[in-house]
């Protein structure tokens, strides 16, 4: 019992950070429609900018934790502007933004790649290596905070999806595209927002997994699957789905290592076959849309 | 971008030389696969090792002339690439790629019967899945890895053992090395984990190592950061159980990326930062380069040095008697125990002296000292 409420934890941090990741995914695929692979990759950048800002300049924290994602946001912005916005202009397929990104994924990889040496730079923690006992819950301080962090996030865009105008018209957009521009929504204002978002999460999701799995420039494809392995299990529907889809994946994938009587190789195919499942029985995952 | 403006550099050097009468050797590296990490150090002491020959006059009057080319790792354009540097003129190539990158390089290199050698890759099977004599490797083999690593736990007398890797292929053939190496000394291996590539944790592996109780773990990784995670879970955890790792620790990198967690792992390692060979090539790299070598130069640049040797030994560019050459050759180089030869028995092709390794300790953050050499 004890080493399953310890793993509980480290499982909890471990699906935050793919919640955070299938939520940026959200942030655009509900507004446009366009499945953004990159976000891994601006998760990826967002680390080598704690290793540059926290390790190599040593800047505190909180400053330079504000500095990467006011970047990151800029980042997403930009992206939307060069990539996404003239094709749409254009009236091509949804496809081609797809697409489009994908080449931008490898851009982001390999401008880092050409930039830092090839190895592992770690990022600092911000409340170093230590251990907290709390009840019967034990985990790294990194655990927590990335727990604590996660859910202040998500509170903070269910509300802003529920309570506020913007969030509404975001919404609106996500239900029809031309209905809402008729109501006199500023569609490409919409867009430009989520993409920006969309990067702000995915690059806050990098800072907070960065300390424990370090900066290195394959990191992205792995954090895009996992986040859009959770996006499918919770659906893209709402806003929870996301926290819901990254926890219970990676409590599969932690459990099944932990306690699933197979070689501990083969566990890794546990994500994958959530994910087929998942595609094969509930294409829109586990929470629906409100209609 | 300073490493691509020195790249363009050599690039544009090797061109210059284009027009001389040079001997062309090829060089297939990975800049931008899972190999990078190793194949770009490797590459660059191997580019420094061309520059001292040329400086020295070059081999047989002539400029040493690399052609490098880049397969990122991956077999299927790999064997391609040696049939281009084969094409333009290449005598000797190089492999600083990933072992089955090396392994597919071979069909050609056999066939058109053009001298290969891997300087760093340690996968065992490379000299003996294919009858190509034209093929050498130098780099410590897999099994001489964990024969060191067990010879120096022997002392331990350890009865029980965890094993953790992590799912690349050298990651696996490693960790297979190191199980059957293990249960044939009569250790039992009582917990076997895999940390797959890009996971966010290595907790659960860790616990079920802890459950198990073992007397030490061994971990048989390649891949950086997911050592990392399996180190950051055992200090962690509190554990107390003593590591022993892979040669994979032995690079530097460790030092920062792994600070607070490394103290007192043992690694084995082919290099002996307190060999004279290993003080003077340092010295000269700081001194060209302005930066501080580490072990992965020194296996690029024991590998051009040998073709140097092989080539000058040959006292021509034919290939058929530069691979009687190679297979005659015994060189001293940086890499290896002090007094290290590489030589090729008999019928073997693969270089690196089965007692040339040794295991060192980190101290706090540093890699220290040597505390066991060889497989005695």
């Amino acid at each position: 019992m004890q080493d399953f409420l310890e793993l509980a934890v480290g499982a909890a941090a471990s699906g935050c950070v793919y919640g955070l990741l299938a939520l940026a995914y959200l942030l655009m695929i509900r507004p446009t429609g366009i499945i953004n692979f990159a976000v891994g990759e601006w998760a990826m950048v967002a680390s080598f900018g704690g290793f540059l800002l926290l390790s190599r300049y040593e800047w505190p924290y909180p400053l330079g934790m504000a500095a990467i994602l006011a970047f990151m946001l800029v980042l997403g912005w930009a992206t939307e502007r060069i990539t996404v916005r003239p094709l749409v202009e254009k009236g091509a397929p949804l496809l081609a933004p797809i697409l489009a990104l994908l080449g931008m994924l490898v851009v982001f990889r390999e401008a880092i790649s050409v930039s830092f040496p090839p190895d592992p730079h770690p990022v600092p923690f911000p409340f170093g290596l230590g251990r907290l006992e709390w009840g019967p819950f034990g985990g790294s301080y990194q655990s927590f905070f990335i727990i604590a962090t996660t859910l202040l996030v998500f509170i903070g865009v269910w509300l802003f999806f529920e309570r506020t105008v913007a969030g509404k018209s975001f919404e609106a957009v996500a239900l029809h595209r031309r209905a809402a521009a008729l109501m006199g929504i500023n569609l490409s204002r919409v867009t430009a927002l989520s993409f920006a978002a969309g990067a702000g999460i995915a690059g806050l999701a990098g800072l907070l997994v960065s300390p424990n799995i370090s900066a290195h420039y394959l990191m992205g494809i792995p954090l895009a699957i996992q986040g859009f392995t959770a996006l499918v299990i919770g659906g893209v529907g709402r806003v929870e789905g996301a926290l819901l889809g990254g926890l219970l994946l990676a409590f599969a994938e932690q459990m099944t290592v932990r306690y699933a009587p197979v070689p501990s190789g083969f566990a890794q195919g546990v994500p994958l076959l959530l994910l087929m499942v998942f595609l094969l029985l509930r294409p829109t995952g586990l929470l629906r849309a409100r209609a | 971008m300073k490493r691509f403006v020195a790249l363009l550099a050599a690039g544009l050097a090797a061109w210059g030389a284009h027009a001389q009468d040079t001997i062309k050797i090829g060089v297939i590296t990975d800049r931008v696969g899972v190999s990078k990490p190793y194949s770009e150090p490797s590459t660059e002491g191997l580019i420094f090792g061309a520059g001292e020959i040329n400086k020295r006059g070059g081999v047989l009057g002539k400029k040493i002339e690399l052609l490098v080319e880049d397969d990122q790792s991956r077999p299927d354009i790999s064997a391609a690439l040696a049939r281009k540097l084969i094409d333009q003129g290449a005598v000797f190539i190089l492999s600083m790629s990933l072992t089955p990158a090396t392994q597919q390089q071979q069909t050609v290199t056999m066939e058109s019967k053009t001298p290969q050698m891997t300087p760093m890759n340690s996968g065992d099977t490379l000299t003996t899945q294919l009858p190509n004599p034209y093929f050498w490797q130098t780099g410590p083999l897999g099994s001489i890895q964990i024969a060191t690593l067990l010879a120096h736990a022997r002392s331990k007398n350890l009865k029980r053992v965890a094993l953790i890797s992590d799912n690349s292929d050298l990651g696996q053939l490693l960790a297979r090395f190191f199980r059957g190496g293990l249960e044939k000394s009569g250790i039992q291996v009582v917990s076997e984990e895999v940390v797959p590539r890009g996971a966010t944790t290595a907790e659960p592996q860790m616990q079920k190592i802890r459950a198990a109780n073992p007397d030490a773990l061994f971990m048989a990784g390649v891949l950086t950061a997911e050592n990392v995670l399996i180190l950051r879970a055992y200090r962690q955890f509190g554990l107390k159980f003593p590591i022993h790792s892979s040669y994979n620790l032995s690079v530097p990198v460790y030092m920062s990326v792994g600070k607070g967690l490394v103290d007192g792992v043992t690694f084995v390692d082919a290099y002996d930062p307190d060999k004279a060979e290993v003080k003077e090539f340092v010295a000269a790299y700081k001194k060209e380069t302005g930066k501080e070598p580490f072990n992965l130069h020194g296996y690029g640049y024991d590998g051009i040095m040998m073709v140097a040797e092989a080539i000058k030994k040959a006292g021509t560019t034919d290939k058929e008697k530069i691979r009687e050459a190679m297979q005659a050759l015994t060189y001293k180089g940086v890499m290896g125990a002090k007094g290290m030869e590489y030589h090729f028995p008999e019928g073997k092709r693969a270089g690196f002296d089965p007692n040339g390794m040794v295991v060192r300790v980190y101290e706090g953050d540093k890699q220290g000292r040597v505390i066991h050499t060889g497989q005695k």
